[in-house]
């Protein structure tokens, strides 16, 4: 579980794909090293064979042949550090002087370059080893030929030990790279977790939790801080436009009711049935607007969570029969059975009032929504941790796509708009009240119809404040 | 009948105060609560209105220092809105009604008749009687002109209710609040149905409706035509 966390974290991603990165540029950059080095190197051969060439050269045109052995004896000796081998030729690679037999059998490079193998010198005295030789030819004026040889295993030596400490170092890099990589990754991994799982309290509900910032620094303090200014900023958007909504049922409240007054005064006025009649529909207009605006404050007020102080020791058993009693004439008038299940519960801690008007209002949809002669199941069970009250019927259900919204304010299901009168604040309500006494709501399928299920703590912290 | 409005609010105070004049009520008003005090206790009124928040002494103060006083003149309390848990405390302090502002004047209306009449008629009965509708409350039978009804728990209830308030006007929330005792809005008018299935009961078959709907109020149980 946690090892394919981290496998699938963007840590492990990011540090995959450093590693590949930190061993790319550390072996570009090695390579580079190693090939100025080995340039370095053959370029120093080079210079040493022509400085003997130049030399052999001007010893044999001042002085001839016999000069020629003097100078091969001295410089050409085994004690040398580096050793050097000299030929002097004439027009025919017949040999004039030097340390060689004949002219080797050479691979000819460019620039009077020439590279063989020591197999091809015979009667050496004194072998060198089983190594190739570096060679550089010169024609004098008067036709003879020059060559100066050298091996160069010395050379490729010390090539091979600078290219050994580099792969070893190269080596070190990458290990060293990956080890602090990993560290500095898993502690990012363990900030980023802390505000991921601070932020998940926060969309499930919690909107006054905070990332804690206590003990971080650096660019995750400034993360942290912003995230909580951020949300600090929502939280305030967010009460706003509730307060916006709620000032202007709250203000628009008064100007209603004086409206709807002052109908009622002219309906007592009127004489004529025809206009009392219209003021009458006036005035159920108006009534239907103001309890639009209750409703809205009431949501308002109930969402705020100060209305615990109306908590006490209830009978849900009771409330709730004492609902469907209340309904049971509204679902007979349309031929609506009630089938219920009703547990005698413990005494719960609750606002009796809100309680009562969300289930109430469950039950009026149920009976809104379903057809008639329809059937409407109420229950009410305990089970290890909670109440739970469910009212389910039989009619049109409420479509996957639309459960959750539902419980906005306002939402109504497409196909229940100006069929059903409503102003699509039953369930927002509802929602309100469960939240209130800390408890969930969840709707499902009844098959056919609808099935919405509300569960209240047995022990909730309310409880415990109350 | 004289009632001292006590209410800061001067366009809830005019509106209140022209519709209980213009219902046959003598209304003094006053925005203070210091002032409503000490009129309610050396004035004789028959009910008071009175606003919780008010300026110097606030509405509960103002009925639990006149229960103290054993002054037992019926008192109606007012509430902004948003303060709806407030009902309970209002009515302990002595409050015999609590309604919520911004309210329709005849639910003010309804309620301010209600408890002028629940003052008068304290002394306990055991017999109501609207024209030839008849209750004995200690039989728990009803009849009407020699039939007896058969009424299931909550029409009894409902139908006292309407009794012993005959001749006002009873809102939907009233009959909530003290027959149902819960207090709360309905989203459909469940009241109705209740009332016609009464009226079922009790109205059929005779000549003379006893109760009746007033239109954008409430009902009324009423002997006269």
């Amino acid at each position: 579980m946690i090892l394919s966390k981290i496998f699938t974290s963007f840590t492990f991603r990011f540090l995959v794909s450093y590693v590949a990165w930190l061993s790319v540029s550390v072996f570009m950059v090695l390579g580079l090293i190693y090939a100025v080095i080995a340039y370095d190197f053959f370029s120093d051969v080079h210079r040493s064979i022509e400085l003997e060439l130049e030399a052999l050269s001007e010893v044999y045109e001042r002085d001839g042949r016999e000069a020629v052995d003097d100078f091969v004896e001295v410089r050409g000796g085994p004690e040398r550090l580096i050793r050097f081998f000299y030929f002097v030729a004439d027009s025919d690679h017949n040999k004039i002087a030097g340390n060689l037999t004949q002219w080797p059998d050479a691979r000819e490079y460019r620039n009077g370059w020439i590279g063989f193998d020591f197999e091809s010198l015979t009667n050496i005295a004194d072998p060198v080893g089983n190594n190739e030789f570096l060679a550089r030819s010169k024609v004098l004026p008067s036709g003879e030929k020059l060559l100066v040889a050298r091996h160069y295993a010395d050379v490729l030596g010390s090539t091979k030990l600078v290219a050994g400490a580099l792969t070893r170092s190269m080596v070190a890099t990458i290990i060293l790279g990956t080890i602090g990589g990993a560290i500095t990754a898993g502690l990012s991994l363990r900030r980023i977790e802390h505000i991921n799982t601070t932020l998940h309290r926060i969309m499930s509900g919690d909107f006054s939790e905070r990332i804690d910032i206590s003990g971080s620094s650096g660019d995750f303090r400034r993360l942290s801080e912003n995230v909580n200014q951020m949300l600090d900023r929502i939280e305030v958007l967010m009460t706003g436009v509730r307060q916006v909504s709620d000032n202007i049922a709250h203000d628009l409240r008064t100007p209603l009711t004086r409206l709807r007054n002052n109908l009622s005064e002219l309906h007592d006025d009127c004489r004529d049935p025809a206009n009392r009649e219209q003021v009458e529909a006036l005035i159920e207009e108006a009534d239907g607007l103001l309890g639009t605006f209750s409703a809205l404050l009431r949501i308002a007020q109930v969402e705020s969570g100060n209305r615990r102080s109306g908590f006490a020791d209830i009978e849900l058993c009771t409330l709730v029969s004492d609902v469907i009693e209340l309904y049971e004439p509204l679902a007979a008038e349309k031929q609506q059975q009630f089938s219920t299940a009703l547990a005698r519960v413990g005494k719960f801690t609750g606002d009796r009032n809100l309680l009562f008007q969300a289930v109430a209002n469950l039950v009026d949809n149920a009976i809104k929504y379903t057809p008639d002669g329809g059937e409407i199941q109420v229950g009410l069970s305990v089970e290890p941790d909670c109440y739970r009250i469910y009212v389910a019927d039989t009619g049109i259900g409420i479509p996957d796509d639309d459960r959750e919204k539902v419980f906005q304010r306002f939402f109504r299901v497409e196909s229940s708009r100006g069929c059903h009168p409503g102003n699509g604040l039953g369930l927002s309500l509802v929602q309100a009240v469960v939240k209130l006494h800390e408890g969930a709501i969840s709707l499902e399928d009844n098959k056919p119809g609808l099935r919405v299920v509300i569960r209240l703590p047995r022990h909730s912290k309310a409880q415990q404040r109350a | 009948m004289r009632i001292l409005l006590i209410e800061d609010d001067h366009s809830v105070a005019d509106y209140i105060v022209k519709g209980l004049r213009e219902s046959g009520y003598q209304v003094e008003h006053v925005a203070d609560g210091k002032t409503g005090l000490v009129k309610a206790t050396t004035e004789e009124y028959d009910a008071l209105v009175v606003d919780r928040m008010l300026p110097n002494v606030d509405g509960l103060t103002i009925i639990q220092t006149l229960r103290a006083a054993n002054d037992t003149t019926p008192a109606l309390i007012l509430s902004a809105l948003g303060e709806v848990d407030d009902r309970v405390k209002g009515l302990k302090a002595g409050g015999d009604d609590y309604l919520v502002k911004p309210f329709a004047f005849a639910e003010l209306l309804a309620r301010i008749e209600v408890i002028l009449r629940r003052h008068e008629s304290s002394s306990a009965v055991t017999r109501l009687k609207v024209a030839d509708l008849e209750m004995d409350l200690l039989a728990h039978k009803v009849t009407r002109g020699g039939e007896t009804f058969n009424l299931q728990p909550r029409e009894y209830k409902l139908l006292e209710y309407l009794m012993r308030h005959a001749g006002q006007v009873v809102t939907r929330t009233m009959l909530l609040e003290n027959v149902w005792d819960y207090h709360f809005d309905p989203q459909t008018n469940v009241i109705d149905v209740h009332i016609s299935r009464l009226r079922q009961k009790i109205d059929k078959g005779f000549d003379r409706q006893l109760l009746n709907t007033v239109r954008g109020a409430g009902y009324m149980l009423d002997d006269s035509e």
